[in-house]
């Protein structure tokens, strides 16, 4: 097979360049139709059943994704310039298209409900223009402090800070009017510091800093490969081919990315910086051993031939393991995630056949020329710096091969108590790097205010009472004195009732059917139904009761105390807070009316402000569904983890009212929700590769023994670097997590390198000392480099606009390096112990 | 010279539309709101938000007018749904200082009097406002006659406290034979559009030409209020004291029966 590819290769060089170039071109094409995603929701599945509840949580609710602009005046914001200030933003931005004003929230467009005198009730704009005066920024202030839903929502408790809440239409036009509210606040010339955050802000920004990390990053990588293949080789056109597999690679798995349809999230816009070295590495192995091998004056197609009758097979092992690696990424139930896996994945196999076929073609095409040149020109390995490291680390590994694994085995040992000391969490803000604007903004706006991170607490009745109104239409209609077309009629209700489950148009029905009707025992039997039906339609509008509402106060009582809750939003605050305008005004009268026509009837006043819609913020209009608004200083998930687990427990103790239901939604859990999920699946995919890889090298080295030998490295590095992680208290967060699977793939290949030359050496010289010698000699060299190019082909990412690039960077780079340095000690040392047993056969 | 006198025949002449103008708006708001002496009427209201979720209110309404295109009484007693049932609002209506409105909760056996302040406020949850219901005084805006058609006047309206209102402008379209306002367009400081009220349905009631279906649109969010009257009846010979806070507390049911 190998000799027929290259056949194929050498003799049809023309079309070999020619059908390259092609292919290439037709998936460029593609490039021009990127569509970025940078919405985190995407981490989960569009069928996931808590993002399918929170979408719909968000529609039923009217909470919009919300841009957030903050205003702090380090003495106060209640003066009347920053108040002006307040109001000016407050109209422009509900000018600004694209923006739901109806929803749009701040000081100078929500009411005041106040009592103007004993006896009167009084429903106003809070601040419909500013102030003149400083005692009339001090009303204000007054008036906002003593409305539970503004304080430390819109207005920061200290007074030192006011938030406006810009909710959305499309959030892909957050970008656009997050720039028009800068410019317009810019063109005030306030002297308040002004901050504008908010998730769908973050995610635009996010998009707009990946493109900067894909046009800086991947080309960065690739010529921090180049300039490392000069340094080995000192010859451009003899690196070129690596080069061209390299970029052809890339382009064609990004071009057949996006010609699918697949949009570009974090994940994979990191598919160009991984594949790029990792796509170099078979080339650099065959240019070594061509570089080696090659003696003036013989056939270029000779050599090339000799070179991959050696390499085809190692390099094919690789290329599937670390395949495998990177397609274990799919056993993941995150998509992003897995269409990552699977184009890094194919793209590793695309970069082997491209290898296999091009490079041959290339070379055997160099004129002899280049290759005398090249020859000369080639760094003496003898002075490479490398070689005599190697050499002394040869010695140490082959000379105390008993110390070397207790310290192995105490690394482990170490690294597995590390393991048990990590911390799951992940904040997709912290995203960022700690000086963004974003970050400033998010952490200035948390401290004055109850928190910018939200959750909702959806409770939901379950009960039906359709049902029972149906019985009750039927008992009616089975009265004896009933007329026929009545009796018609009202199994003509009980249909539509068991269709449309809606009690108040039956209820609409029955009234406006008593006056038409005429016959009196017919319109006092209905009159029975109105009064039955009724009574079960008020029982239906199950958060109307105070006892319901109480419930729900209760368990807010219960979150404020814990501490990690900001702040909590509910119909049972709403309530509370018109009561007591209606009664006394004073604390005493911040109660729940004692029955639920009393709150029905508070509701209605409430309704009657500027902004009647805002009940539906926290109470659907049937009343069977409720939202109670938790406001969270911190995104971080396991604060949000540790809010449901509290939730959790406060409900075993108090149990739910009866048919009660309660769901999650919002941005932080969802967060959680995928946090979960990827942890889960990353140690599937974890272990599901660990087992393939195994089996390859079973299979590979037709030995049980060599089999568990290749495992045997990274193993201890992937340990090593998790244990590490655990010790020094970094968060496990998702570049962390997915990171785990695809090092296990690339890691293997050192140790597939090292077996394959130290067995061919063994059985060449049936020497052990002389065969330890000779492995820390090319084939050390040959692993080391390697090593070192996937390791600086990633070092670009520690330049990277943003925080999980970087840690990916920073990870890979120092697992290839740990990952060489432990093949070349774990193996010769474990071998040198085990040799026996190895070599039986 | 010539200029003056063109410029003193105009100003005339926008005085004089002026003038007409208000004229016609006098006439609309007698026939839309002071139809008799006294009525009665059951309205019920559909409010439906951008979501499509319906909710419904029924109340009678008792009104009596102390003097035609004066101050009114007016008591609306709730009946739909059940758990706000009984639920009364008195509102005196001055047409020369601001009008008296008294609240009555039975679930919370409260008696409340509102506050003099803004009537641009919602009518109980709904797309209509308070001002809506009892009227806005004409005198708070300018008018100008701004089309002719052969069945309709065509008239805009400026507020003349501009920082009162959340509109810019309305435009109004006036029947010519009912004189009843059968379409107002509210433009807000964008001019945009945002706020359409409509007659669907007018109907001869003891004489009197009569709205008995109206609509209100929020032309931004996308809810609307539909309000349809039954039972209307004009001349009732209703006594003025039933129009007192003791009807708050205890209805005068034999004047609110609808089925006589």
């Amino acid at each position: 097979m190998v000799n027929t590819v290259l056949n194929i290769a050498i003799h049809y060089r023309k079309w070999v360049y020619w059908g390259l170039l092609l292919l290439t071109l037709i998936f460029v094409a593609q490039l021009p139709k990127i569509q970025i995603d940078t919405d985190p929701e995407n981490m989960l599945n569009a069928t996931n059943p808590e993002r399918v509840f929170h979408n719909q949580a968000k529609a039923t609710f009217a909470m919009h994704d919300t841009i957030v602009v903050g205003v702090v005046n380090q003495q106060s914001i209640y003066n009347p310039q920053t108040l002006s200030a307040l109001v000016d933003v407050t109209e422009y931005a509900s000018s600004i298209e694209g923006v739901v004003q109806a929803d749009l929230m701040s000081l100078a467009n929500v009411d005041n409900i106040s009592q103007a005198q004993p006896g009167t009730i009084r429903f106003e704009w809070m601040m419909k223009s500013a102030p003149s005066d400083l005692a009339g920024a001090q009303r204000i202030r007054e008036q906002a402090e003593r409305l539970p839903l503004l304080r430390n929502t819109l207005v920061s408790g200290d007074g030192k800070a006011a938030a406006l809440y810009v909710p959305i239409v499309d959030k892909n036009q957050s970008y656009a009017i997050a720039r028009d509210l800068k410019a317009h606040i810019a063109s005030l010339g306030s002297l308040d510091e002004w901050h504008i955050t908010g998730l769908p802000v973050a995610e635009d920004r996010f998009g707009y800093e990946m493109f900067v990390q894909m046009g800086i990053s991947a080309p960065l990588a690739g010529l921090t490969i180049f300039l490392l293949l000069w340094v080995f080789f000192r010859n451009i056109p003899f690196v070129l081919p690596a080069m061209i597999v390299a970029m052809a690679t890339v382009l064609i798995t990004m071009g057949a990315l996006i010609g699918m349809g697949f949009t570009v999230h974090i994940m994979s816009s990191m598919i160009a910086i991984f594949l790029m070295p990792i796509a170099v590495v078979d080339s650099v192995h065959i240019l070594s051993e061509f570089a080696d091998r090659h003696k003036p004056g013989q056939q270029a197609s000779h050599t090339i031939r000799q070179v991959m009758g050696h390499l085809f097979t190692p390099m094919l092992f690789t290329s599937v393991t670390s395949t495998v690696g990177f397609l274990s990424l799919m056993l993941t139930p995150i998509p992003p995630v897995q269409i990552f896996g699977a184009f890094v994945g194919s793209g590793i196999m695309l970069a082997f056949v491209l290898t296999v076929i091009f490079v041959p073609a290339y070379l055997s095409g160099l004129n002899d020329h280049t290759l005398s040149r090249l020859l000369e020109k080639l760094p003496k390995e003898q002075d490479s710096k490398l070689t005599p490291a190697l050499r002394k680390l040869g010695k140490l590994a082959g000379s105390h091969a008993k110390l070397w694994l207790l310290g192995f085995a105490a690394l482990f040992a170490l690294s597995v108590y590390g393991i048990s000391l990590i911390n799951i969490n992940d904040n997709p803000v912290r995203w960022f790097k700690a000086d963004h604007e974003l970050r400033i903004a998010d952490s200035v706006l948390n401290q004055h205010f109850a928190g910018t991170y939200d959750a909702f607490l959806v409770l939901t009745d379950t009960n039906n009472l359709s049902h029972e109104a149906i019985q009750a239409i039927a008992g009616i209609a089975g009265e004896k004195q009933m007329s026929d077309a009545t009796r018609t009629w009202l199994r003509q209700q009980a249909g539509i009732l068991e269709q449309d489950d809606d009690l108040s148009a039956l209820l609409m029905a029955i009234d406006d059917k008593s006056f038409e009707l005429s016959n009196d025992t017919d319109i006092a039997l209905l009159a029975t139904l109105q009064a039955d039906v009724e009574s079960l339609s008020s029982q239906s509008k199950r958060f109307l009761s105070p006892s319901v509402l109480d419930y729900i106060s209760q368990l807010q009582v219960h979150l404020q105390g814990s501490g990690l809750v900001g702040k909590s939003n509910s119909l049972a605050d709403v309530v509370k807070t018109v009561n007591r305008e209606l009664r006394s005004g004073t604390e005493t009268d911040f109660v729940l009316p004692s029955s639920a026509n009393g709150v029905a009837q508070t509701l209605l006043q409430y309704q009657s402000s500027h902004r009647p819609g805002d009940l539906w913020h926290f109470v659907t209009p049937n009343y069977r569904q409720s939202l109670v608004w938790l406001q969270l200083t911190s995104g971080d998930n396991q604060d949000m983890t540790a809010v449901v687990e509290l939730v959790e427990r406060y409900i075993q103790d108090h149990p739910l009212p009866d048919g009660l239901q309660l769901n999650w939604a919002g941005k932080a859990y969802l967060n959680v929700v995928w946090q979960q999920e990827m942890v889960a699946g990353m140690l599937d995919s974890l272990l599901g590769a660990f087992v393939i890889v195994m089996v390859m090298m079973v299979l590979l080295f037709r030995s049980l023994a060599f089999g568990i030998l290749a495992m045997l490295p990274l193993t201890l590095t992937i340990s090593l670097i998790y244990g590490l992680i655990g010790w020094l208290g970094k968060d496990y967060d998702m570049p962390i997590a997915v990171l785990s699977s695809l090092t296990l793939g690339l890691s293997v290949d050192f140790a597939i390198h090292f077996i394959e030359r130290l067995r061919a050496t063994w059985a060449e010289h049936k020497d052990w000392q002389q065969t330890l010698a000779l492995m820390f000699e090319e084939p050390a060299r040959a692993i080391s480099r390697n090593a070192i190019v996937i390791a600086m082909g990633f070092t670009p990412l520690l330049f990277a606009p943003l925080v999980p690039y970087v840690t990916v960077g920073v990870f890979l780079a120092s697992i290839m390096a740990i990952s060489a340095l432990v093949t070349l000690v774990m193996l010769p040392s474990l071998a040198t112990l085990v040799r026996s047993w190895l070599f039986k056969s | 010279m010539k200029k003056l006198l063109l410029l003193t025949t105009l100003l005339l002449n926008t005085s004089i539309q002026a003038q007409e103008a208000r004229d016609i708006v006098r006439q609309a708001e007698l026939a839309a709101y002071y139809a008799g002496d006294d009525g009665r009427s059951a309205a019920r209201m559909i409010i439906t938000d951008n979501q499509g979720r319906k909710q419904m209110r029924q109340f009678t309404i008792l009104r009596r007018d102390q003097a035609d295109g004066g101050s009114q009484d007016m008591m609306v007693f709730f009946s739909q749904p059940a758990d706000v049932r009984d639920t009364v609002f008195r509102v005196v209506k001055h047409t020369d200082s601001d009008d008296d409105r008294w609240l009555y909760l039975p679930g919370l056996d409260l008696v409340k009097r509102i506050s003099a302040g803004d009537k641009r406020t919602s009518f109980v949850g709904s797309h209509f406002f308070y001002e809506d219901v009892s009227g806005r005084n004409t005198e708070l805006d300018d008018f100008t006659l701004q089309e002719q058609t052969p069945d309709h006047y065509v008239l805009e309206g400026k507020p003349k406290d501009p920082a009162s209102v959340e509109f810019s402008r309305y435009l109004v379209k006036i029947n010519k034979t009912s004189m009843l306002p059968v379409e107002i367009r509210f433009f807000d400081n964008q001019a945009r559009e945002y706020r359409k009220v409509e007659a669907l349905k007018v109907e001869d009631i003891d004489g009197h030409p009569t709205v008995t279906h109206s609509r209100v649109q929020d032309l931004l969010s996308g809810g609307q209020t539909e309000m349809q009257f039954r039972f209307i009846k004009y001349d009732l010979g209703l006594p003025e004291d039933i129009f007192s806070e003791r009807s708050l507390r205890t209805p005068p049911r034999d004047w609110l029966n609808l089925k006589d």
